[in-house]
């Protein structure tokens, strides 16, 4: 039954062209992250072998090519940007649309008065949706490999593949997470553009609020994976910068960062990093868990 | 001796404190019949369907389906019923078939392909399988409807206004399809609808609920004559809702 479902709900994204635009936005910013890596590469390349040629006229030695310093997969950096901001709220849309479709059309009743149970009917949603992201991902991380192929002009080596799967596989509890607040959304709410709504305010509030507030509103915290340049001083941020180990997109960005080797910290910490994320992963799928468990499916909610 | 096909006793149901919608409905159904469930907007029809299909539990009272009780035996009751509610738009994105299909086998149908082409075939609407539902007609839609909710083979189908909508001509197709399903397979139909003139053509039997109350229930032939001074089903009815001078 569960599989049923999951392979259900699969086909009818894939129908909808969710499963499409979502991977082809996820390819997308893939390419554009490996391009803005591989220019930069060039950029400071170019500055390397100019900055060679007047020392060497200068008779000065040569320092080593920064470029070389840089690990392989930092052509990718861009990507812990990306999928927080675009890949999260294509989530969103993903986990809203796998339960507001059979809200909204009364399906819901005609699924509740076969032989299914509501923990069936959850799992096998929640298994359609980890499927798409998975594939989507899993196309992002091809196109990884072939960025990184073009760019260094040498294949990955083992230790490099390990740790940009390592990447897309929290990529993808991050994402997860955004999945589920769509569902969580959908069941808490009457009205499918409400739920939606709701949804993106809490998207605002994990990607930019709260790591303003954990950061001591330093300003670029919502985006980079940096370490603060100066500690604050002011009392309430150094109280709410405690609370920064639950800031699940700051420490998605600095998980990613230390996985794909561009920041301080070995990958081992970076799993460590993950342990929040993946417990608002868990809750938040007990949460729809209970919810679809007490929702009314008798009757349709406002498409509207 | 079979169990009735539905079987309700004192069953009463309450949204809340302020409104309850069914006030002690007793009511037995026997296999074979098509039951016409009347009443006015808010009479309580479709709480008692969704009691039935076990879309929510009874605040009080005993219902059963085929035997089964259907806030105890939930599986069983499932197993052996099909439903269309009298909104629902199916998949729209997907085929016919892949929605029979799906159906099919979330009712743990064996051969889910079979069944379908089977019963498409049965209704007389094969040349819909392959077309997505979201370009369908309201009468299209409907027959594809029905068609989800036999695909199992169910002992009883519930019919929620099917009419709702529909033309005269797609009335007169289902009011064939109710009878072909009760006739050649032996379903029981309960059906609600405001549609008098279809009560008389395809229902055995009446019911009347009036607030939440059971006024009326006899078969079609006493009902006609019982109140021979009436010149239709729809005075019957006036009769049976008005209430008491």
């Amino acid at each position: 039954m569960i599989a049923t479902i999951a392979a259900h709900q699969f086909r009818s994204l894939r129908r909808r062209r969710v499963l499409s635009a979502f991977g082809a936005i996820m390819i997308a910013v893939t390419v554009l992250a490996g391009v803005i890596g591989w220019s930069s590469h060039r950029t400071i390349a170019r500055v390397y072998n100019e900055a060679v040629v007047l020392l060497g006229a200068d008779g000065g030695a040569a320092p080593p090519n920064p470029f070389e310093l840089k690990p392989t997969l930092s052509l990718l950096s861009n990507m812990a940007i990306y999928v927080p901001l675009i890949g999260a709220l294509l989530a969103l849309i993903v986990g809203n649309l796998s339960i507001a479709d059979d809200q909204s059309s009364g399906i819901g009743r005609l699924i509740f008065s076969r032989q299914v149970s509501r923990s069936s009917y959850f799992l096998g949603k929640l298994l359609g949706t980890t499927a798409v992201v998975a594939v989507v991902l899993a196309a992002s991380l091809f196109v990884s490999i072939v960025a990184l192929l073009v760019a260094n002009e040498t294949a990955p080596d083992v230790g490099d593949l390990s740790r940009l799967v390592l990447f897309y596989a929290v990529s993808w509890l991050y994402l997860m997470v955004f999945v589920l607040i769509g569902m969580v959304t959908v069941l808490c709410t009457e009205r499918r553009s409400l739920a939606l709504l709701s949804a993106i305010g809490v998207w605002l509030v994990i990607t930019f609020a709260v790591p303003q507030f954990t950061s001591g509103l330093r300003p670029t915290a919502s985006l980079n994976p940096v370490t603060d340049p100066v500690s604050t001083t002011q009392t309430f941020f150094r109280i709410t910068s405690h609370a920064r180990p639950f800031s699940v997109s700051e420490q998605y960005k600095h998980a990613s960062a230390q996985i794909l080797d561009t920041a301080s910290g070995s990958a081992a910490n970076a799993l460590v990093r993950i342990l929040p994320i993946a417990g608002l992963a868990v809750s938040l799928a007990l949460a729809a868990f209970w919810l679809v468990g007490r929702h009314d499916y008798s009757r349709s909610t406002s498409s509207g | 001796m079979d169990a009735a096909a539905i079987e309700m006793t004192g069953v009463r149901h309450r949204y809340d404190d302020t409104c309850e919608i069914l006030r002690g409905i007793d009511l037995t159904i026997e296999p074979g019949e098509v039951f016409g469930f009347l009443g006015h907007n808010g009479a309580g029809k479709t709480t008692a369907i969704n009691i039935l299909t076990t879309l929510i539990v009874p605040t009080s009272g005993l219902a059963r389906v085929c035997g089964y009780d259907v806030v105890e035996q939930r599986r069983e009751v499932t197993g052996c019923i099909g439903y269309l509610p009298s909104d629902v738009r199916l998949y729209g994105h997907m085929t016919a078939a892949e929605n029979l299909e799906f159906f099919a086998k979330l009712s743990g149908v064996a051969d889910p392909r079979g069944a379908v082409s089977e019963t498409l075939a049965f209704l007389d609407c094969a040349d819909l399988a392959d077309r997505r539902v979201g370009t369908f007609s309201t009468g299209m839609r409907q027959r594809i409807g029905i068609a989800q909710a036999v695909v199992h083979r169910p002992r009883v189908l519930f019919l929620d206004e099917p009419t709702a909508g529909l033309d005269p001509l797609a009335v007169r197709q289902l009011r064939e399809t109710m009878l072909r399903l009760n006739r050649e397979l032996g379903i029981t139909v309960f059906m609600n609808t405001h549609l008098l003139s279809e009560v008389a053509k395809v229902c055995t039997t009446i019911g009347v609920l009036n607030h939440g109350t059971l006024v009326y229930k006899d078969s079609i032939a006493e009902t006609i004559r019982r109140f021979p001074d009436e010149a239709s089903l729809e005075d019957i009815y006036v009769l049976m809702e008005s209430p008491p001078t």
